[in-house]
């Protein structure tokens, strides 16, 4: 490596090292005041308890949700989109693209004021009489699937726009011209080439959800714990840094569990 | 799939999306006291209570010029790191790239509890340079991806030509490699502020009274207070948003700028 390049790149590693990769392989080893151990015995306890299993559990399923509902709702989107030859066409991505510039904790508040215990569905149910007594929305699962499709469809349809975009709307016609219905030439063209599109987004949305703080904090509480609110209550409140590290831990395989997965899938996408 | 059904769909994603948006706007414009739908009456004053209320104002601030010291070390660290990656003659580019872009895959809350637990409580340094290093850390990808993204179609032979020339090597990046990394740079750089601004994750477990980022500081208040204030404050970061989609859409394009970071 010659002195002008390492230059170049020896303030962004140190940076990096400091800020984000030395931290985080201590955290692992040495969290203040515990055995060296400590981390790995909990992480392993954890994974018998069927407290932190039910915690993992929620986490893991709701993640799932989320993802089929935001490839389910961001795929027709994305293809609505690509193939449009109206000028509303523009607008509509655009009005995808920009939650995405938007805060959370802004986009989540929104379903404060509808799910709420004084909440707009809660009311609209009672003054149309169809229930004297609203049902609890807010903090159940719902709310949590709820606000974390809103936040990641955006993404879901940024990803599989680029990958029906890159299909040659030319096949769409072939396949009708050889009489195949709308429908096949769907299932049967556009969606197998735009499979690594596909991956990605999920990929993304369910690492996304896992990992996510603000809406489980908002919507779910504390009788919906995930992972990323148990984390923050292990470390803030009652101090644990074993056990704070471990739910760390728990949360960082299943986010490298997926990613890892998916390229796997990307690649023998590649090759067949 | 036949166009009814997609139809159907795409109306009910955009529905999920765009509602709750519209339902905090409404309810910011409210005369009355709590945080409801239908709001009661029409009136400025939660407006004016939130931008009169110092909590808001000041980790306001806070957040504003941590994105901007943040972003700025970022691209300043990023960008050269990029050129060495992609144009210097190093072993492993592949690995030094992923090892670039690894604060995008550990989750956030992960690093922010890293960082707390090993910088603050371990070695003492206080919240603010460690907000900063962390931001910045975080930010890295977006500079040395995005940036690489526009790197990798500017062709060397350019700035070699203006070598030929006899431009320096400094004036020769400056006036021929910089400017074809413009757009990449303003992406990396508009990404990387708003990643930063809207950040909770990272920055929730190195908050103290002294130095709060905005996102935080609103989350607290909902838990304390439940009024229109927050929805108000919320509608004036949403305003904001649009003014800055607008000026990046006219600049570079949405999907281009969000295309860079998506692979």
């Amino acid at each position: 490596m010659s002195r002008k390049t390492a230059l170049l790149l020896l303030p962004g590693l140190a940076f990096l090292a400091a800020g984000f990769l030395v931290p985080a392989v201590a955290m692992l080893v040495a969290p203040p005041g515990e055995e060296p151990t400590a981390v790995l015995a909990r992480f392993g306890a954890m994974l018998t308890d069927p407290y932190e299993l039910r915690i993992i559990g929620r986490t893991v399923t709701l993640g799932l949700i989320v993802t089929g509902l935001c490839v389910g709702l961001g795929f027709p989107i994305a293809y609505l989109l690509a193939r449009s030859r109206s000028r509303w066409g523009g607008i509509l991505l655009a009005l995808a693209i920009f939650p995405l510039l938007l805060s959370n904790v802004v986009r989540t508040f929104g379903w404060l004021v509808l799910l709420g215990a004084n909440g707009a569905i809660g009311r609209l149910l009672t003054s149309t009489g169809l229930t004297d007594d609203p049902p609890q929305l807010l903090y159940t699962p719902l709310a949590i699937v709820l606000g974390l499709t809103q936040l990641f469809l955006p993404l879901a349809i940024i990803s599989c726009y680029s990958a029906v975009a890159q299909v040659d709307p030319g096949l769409d016609d072939a396949a009708r011209g050889l009489g195949a219905s709308r429908t096949r030439t769907f299932w049967s063209v556009v969606v197998p080439l735009s499979g690594p599109g596909i991956v990605v987004a999920a990929t993304l949305v369910f690492a996304g959800s896992v990992t996510a703080y603000t809406t489980p904090y908002l919507l779910g509480g504390s009788s919906q714990r995930m992972l990323a609110t148990q984390l923050f209550s292990y470390a803030s409140v009652s101090v644990d840094w074993a056990a704070a590290s471990a739910t760390a831990l728990i949360m960082t395989i299943l986010v490298f569990a997926v990613s890892g997965v998916s390229s796997l899938a990307g690649r023998r996408g590649a090759t067949t | 799939m036949r166009r009814p059904v997609a139809a159907s769909l795409a109306v009910l994603g955009y529905l999920i999306m765009i509602v709750p948006i519209l339902f905090v706007v409404a309810t910011a414009f409210s005369a009355g006291r709590t945080l409801r739908f239908p709001p009661e009456g029409f009136s400025l004053r939660w407006f004016e209570a939130a931008v009169t209320y110092d909590p808001f104002m000041e980790s306001l601030v806070s957040s504003l010029w941590l994105a901007l010291g943040a972003t700025a070390l970022a691209l300043l660290l990023g960008v050269p790191a990029t050129i060495a990656i992609h144009r210097g003659r190093i072993p492993g580019k592949g690995l030094l790239e992923g090892l670039f872009l690894s604060p995008l895959i550990v989750p956030e809350l992960v690093v922010g509890l890293a960082l707390y637990q090993q910088l603050m409580i371990g070695l003492g340094l206080d919240n603010l340079t460690t907000l900063l290093l962390g931001h910045t850390a975080l930010l890295l990808p977006y500079a040395v991806r995005v940036t690489g993204a526009s790197l990798a179609l500017a062709d060397p032979a350019v700035e070699e030509a203006a070598r030929g020339l006899g431009a320096g090597p400094v004036r020769a990046f400056v006036t021929v490699t910089l400017p074809l990394l413009r757009p990449g740079i303003f992406s990396a750089a508009l990404l990387g502020f708003v990643t930063s601004f809207n950040n909770v994750p990272l920055s929730l477990l190195l908050q103290d009274r002294e130095f709060r980022t905005l996102p935080v500081t609103m989350l607290d208040y909902v838990q304390q207070s439940y009024n229109p204030r927050i929805a108000a404050m919320a509608t004036l970061i949403l305003a904001a948003t649009v003014v800055v989609a607008v000026i990046a859409e006219r600049t570079v394009g949405f999907a281009k700028i969000f295309g860079g970071i998506n692979r």
